[in-house]
C-alpha cells in the first residue's frame, strides 16, 4: 500500500484502519519453499492446464519482445499455457509490484514469472519474495550443468532454486570501425580516447542496468584488475577500492558527451545517440542482438565489438517467480519450456534473440547438439566462447547500489 | 445545500483515496511504514535527501513557473483569435482540437525526437550534433517547458474561447456604441472577462506540471531531478531502504502543490470566480 501507483489507483481494497494495521507489520522476510517440489512433473502439467501466465521482462529489446510473442507464447499455448508478455522499463519495476502484492497479502499477483537476475534478485530474495526450491522438478534442468557457477551463483547469491536459468550474456563495447579506425583495447584506453576525442564517450546514468555494469568494470580496471576486488561486499573494501574509480571518471567527466553535465537515461539513450552519430561507442550486456541490429539498418554496417584485453563481466539471466503467484504450475511449464534445447536454440539465433544458451553441449544428445550446431555464425558478434574468454565474474549484489548511490553522490552531483 | 449533495459522490471519491495515499506517505515519509525492519518514526529520509529535495523543488518550481507563462503567453493571444477573427477560426479551433487530446508522453517523444542533438530539427538545418544547444536534457529544462506550453496552450485557448464565446460580441458592439476605439475595448472588456479564466487555467496547467512525471523524465536530465522524478527513482530502487526518501520527496512534492493551490484558490477568491 505504500506503492504510489496503488494509491493513486486502487481505490476499494485499502481502508484507514487496515492502513494502520499494515504499518505495524511488514511481512517476515525468509524465502518461501515451494511445497509442491516433490510432485511428479505429469501433475504439474495437468495443474497447468488452462493456467494465465504473466512474464514481466524489461522491454526495451524489440528482438526479445518479439521472440518471446511470436515464439515462446505460442510454444507454450502447445503446451496448454496461455503465456502473457507484460513489458516494464525497468526489472525494478516488476519488483515494486511484487512487494506491493507481498505486503497486501495478495495470493494471487499478477506477476508470475520475472525475467531477473543480480541486484534485482537479491532485492527481491531480501524480501523473501521469490519461492524457492522448485527448480530442480524441471526436466530440463538436466541440460544444465550442475557445477555452472554462473548458474548456480547470481552475482554472489547462491540461486537455491529461487530462479530458472534463461540465458548468458556478456558485457561488450560497441564502435563504429568507420568513426574509429583505431580503438583502444581495455578501458583504460576507452578514457584515454575519450580524452583524446572529447564529447564522442558517455555511458548510461547507473543504476541504469548498463550504466551499472559499465561502473563495474571500470572498478575493475581502476583497482588494477578484476582479481583485486573481492567479489564479497565489504565497506573496507568498499572505501578502499572506490574513491580511485569515482576519481577517474571524474577526472573523464568534462571530456564526456555533453561535458558529462548530463547522462544518457538508459542503455536504448546511448543507443540513439550512437545511432545518431552523437557519440562513437555504444555498450550493452547483450550483443548477440547486435547482429539484427545490424542486418536491419539501425546500427551502421561497419559496428564492431571491441574486446577488452582484460576480459569483460559476464552473467546468466534467469525467470524467477514470486511466491504471490496464483499460476505456479503454469509458470513451471512456461519456464521449463523456456529451457529446452529448441527454445534455448531458437533464441540463440541471431536473427531470433541472439541470447547464448544456459545449457551444456556436452549434456545435449545428438539432436540437441544438432539444433545448436545449425545457427549461423554472425559477421558481427564473435561467438559466446570467444567473447567470454578471460571473463570476469559479477561482483555481489551488495556492491551494485553501493556504487550506483557513490557514483551518483561522487561523479554526478560534484 | 443541493450543491452540495450533488457534490458528496465526488468529493468522497476524491477525499477517500488522497487521504489514503497521503496519509500512506506520510506515514512512510517518516519511517513508521517501512518495507523491511521495524517501524520507527524518524525524520531521516528528509536529512539524507536535503539537497536534492531542494534542487528537486527549485527545477519543479523553474519547470511548473515557466511552462504557466510559456503557456499564457501563447494560449490567451490564441483563445482571443479564437472567437474575435472569424477569418481564422476554423483552422485555429482544428488546431487546438487536434493538440489537445494528444498524450503528453507522445508529446513529449516527439519534442525530443526534434529538438535532441540527433533530431529532426538540428538535421533540416543542417547543424552538427556538438554545435546544437542543449535543449533537451540541458541545464534549462527547455524541452520539457517547451512541450508543456505547446500542450497547455490549446487548453488555455479553449476555455478562453469558452469563457468569451457568450457575451463578448454583445458587450464589445456596446462599448464601440459607446465610443470606446479597438484597444480600450480589448483592455475594458475583453481581457476582464478573459481574465478569471486564464487564471484558472493557469492554476491547473501550474499544479499539473509540478506533479507531471513522464515530461520531466523523458526530457531532463540526469541531476538535479524535479520531485516526482527524484521520487519515482527512488521508489523503485532496489535498495529497499530508500522507500522513506522516495516518500518525503513524494510528501514535499505534494505540499508544494498544496500550498499553491491555496495561493491559487485565493486569487480566483478574489477575482470573483469563487464565493
Amino acid at each position: 500500500m505504500t506503492s504510489l501507483r496503488r494509491s493513486a489507483a486502487g481505490l476499494g481494497s485499502a481502508v484507514a484502519a487496515s492502513l494502520v494495521l499494515a504499518a505495524c507489520s511488514a511481512p517476515a522476510n525468509e524465502a518461501v519453499q515451494d511445497d509442491s517440489a516433490d510432485q511428479p512433473w505429469e501433475d504439474v502439467v495437468e495443474q497447468a492446464q488452462g493456467q494465465e501466465v504473466s512474464l514481466w521482462m524489461w522491454g526495451g529489446d524489440p528482438q526479445g519482445n518479439a521472440y518471446v510473442d511470436d515464439v515462446l507464447i505460442p510454444a507454450a499455448a502447445e503446451e496448454g499455457v496461455t503465456l502473457r508478455r507484460v513489458p516494464v522499463a525497468s526489472t525494478q519495476d516488476a519488483l515494486t509490484r511484487v512487494l506491493s502484492e507481498r505486503q497486501a497479502g495478495t495470493e494471487d499477483g499478477d506477476v508470475d514469472l520475472v525475467w531477473v537476475n543480480g541486484d534485482n534478485f537479491s532485492a527481491g530474495q531480501q524480501a523473501g519474495a521469490w519461492l524457492c526450491g522448485w527448480t530442480d522438478q524441471l526436466p530440463n534442468m538436466a541440460f544444465t550443468d550442475p557445477d555452472d557457477e554462473l548458474l548456480t551463483n547470481d552475482f554472489g547469491n547462491v540461486v537455491d532454486g529461487c530462479e530458472a536459468p534463461w540465458h548468458k550474456a556478456q558485457f561488450a563495447f560497441v564502435y563504429d570501425e568507420e568513426r574509429v579506425p583505431n580503438p583502444p583495447t581495455s578501458l583504460e584506453g576507452i578514457l584515454e580516447w575519450t580524452s583524446e576525442n572529447p564529447g564522442r564517450f558517455t555511458y548510461p546514468a547507473p543504476p541504469d542496468f548498463t550504466g551499472s555494469v559499465f561502473l563495474r568494470q571500470a572498478l575493475y580496471s581502476s583497482a588494477g584488475g578484476a582479481e583485486e576486488v573481492p567479489l564479497e561486499f565489504d565497506q573496507g573494501s568498499y572505501d578502499d577500492l572506490s574513491p580511485a574509480l569515482f576519481e577517474r571518471l571524474q577526472e573523464v567527466e568534462p571530456d564526456l558527451w555533453r561535458e558529462g553535465e548530463t547522462y544518457p537515461r538508459d542503455s536504448v539513450a546511448l543507443d540513439q545517440l550512437f545511432i545518431d552519430g552523437e557519440v562513437d561507442f555504444t555498450m550493452t550486456y547483450g550483443p548477440a542482438t547486435l547482429t539484427q541490429l545490424v542486418e536491419n539498418g539501425t546500427f551502421p554496417q561497419t559496428t564492431q565489438v571491441l574486446q577488452l584485453d582484460e576480459g569483460t563481466v559476464g552473467n546468466a539471466s534467469f525467470l524467477a517467480m514470486p511466491s504471490s503467484s496464483g499460476q505456479q504450475a503454469g509458470a513451471k511449464v512456461v519456464a521449463n519450456l523456456a529451457l529446452s534445447p529448441e527454445q534455448q536454440a531458437l533464441k540463440a539465433d541471431p536473427g531470433v534473440w541472439g541470447q547464448f544458451t544456459v545449457l551444456d553441449a556436452d549434456l545435449l544428445d545428438d539432436e540437441g547438439a544438432a539444433l545448436f550446431e545449425a545457427i549461423p555464425d554472425s559477421p558481427v558478434v564473435p561467438p559466446y566462447a570467444e567473447l567470454s574468454e578471460g571473463a570476469d565474474p559479477e561482483l555481489s549484489a551488495q556492491w551494485v547500489p553501493a556504487l550506483d548511490e557513490g557514483w551518483r553522490t561522487n561523479v554526478l552531483v560534484e | 445545500m443541493g450543491s452540495l449533495r450533488l457534490l458528496a459522490p465526488a468529493a468522497l471519491l476524491v477525499g477517500i483515496v488522497s487521504a489514503i495515499s497521503i496519509i500512506s506517505i506520510a506515514l512512510t515519509a517518516f519511517g513508521l511504514m517501512p518495507l523491511v525492519g521495524q517501524p520507527r518514526l524518524s525524520t531521516d529520509a528528509f536529512g539524507a535527501l536535503s539537497s536534492d529535495l531542494w534542487l528537486g523543488l527549485r527545477e519543479s518550481f523553474v519547470i511548473a513557473t515557466t511552462s504557466t507563462i510559456l503557456a499564457l503567453i501563447l494560449g490567451v493571444p490564441a483563445g482571443l483569435a479564437l472567437v474575435s477573427v472569424s477569418r481564422i477560426r476554423a483552422a485555429l479551433a482544428a488546431l487546438t482540437s487536434v493538440i489537445l487530446p494528444v498524450p503528453h508522453l507522445i508529446g513529449a517523444a516527439s519534442i525530443g525526437l526534434l529538438l535532441s542533438g540527433g533530431g529532426v530539427l538540428p538535421r533540416w538545418l543542417g547543424v552538427a550534433p556538438s554545435d546544437w544547444p542543449a535543449l533537451v536534457a540541458g541545464s534549462f529544462p527547455t524541452a520539457i517547458v517547451i512541450e508543456f506550453a505547446w500542450k497547455e496552450s490549446a487548453f488555455i485557448a479553449l476555455i478562453i474561447a469558452a469563457a468569451l464565446s457568450s457575451r463578448l460580441t454583445e458587450l464589445s458592439e456596446a462599448a464601440a456604441v459607446l465610443g470606446a476605439g479597438p484597444w480600450q475595448r480589448l483592455r475594458r472588456v475583453t481581457l476582464p472577462m478573459a481574465a478569471p479564466s486564464a487564471l484558472a487555467g493557469a492554476i491547473i496547467i501550474y499544479l499539473y506540471t509540478l506533479g507531471s512525471y513522464e515530461v520531466t523524465w523523458l526530457l531532463g536530465r540526469s541531476y538535479p531531478e524535479a520531485l516526482p522524478v527524484l521520487a519515482y527513482r527512488l521508489f523503485t530502487s532496489i535498495d529497499l531502504t530508500a522507500r522513506p526518501q522516495a516518500a518525503a520527496a513524494a510528501l514535499l512534492a505534494i505540499l508544494s502543490a498544496v500550498a499553491i493551490a491555496g495561493v491559487g484558490i485565493a486569487a480566483l477568491r478574489r477575482v470573483g470566480v469563487l464565493r
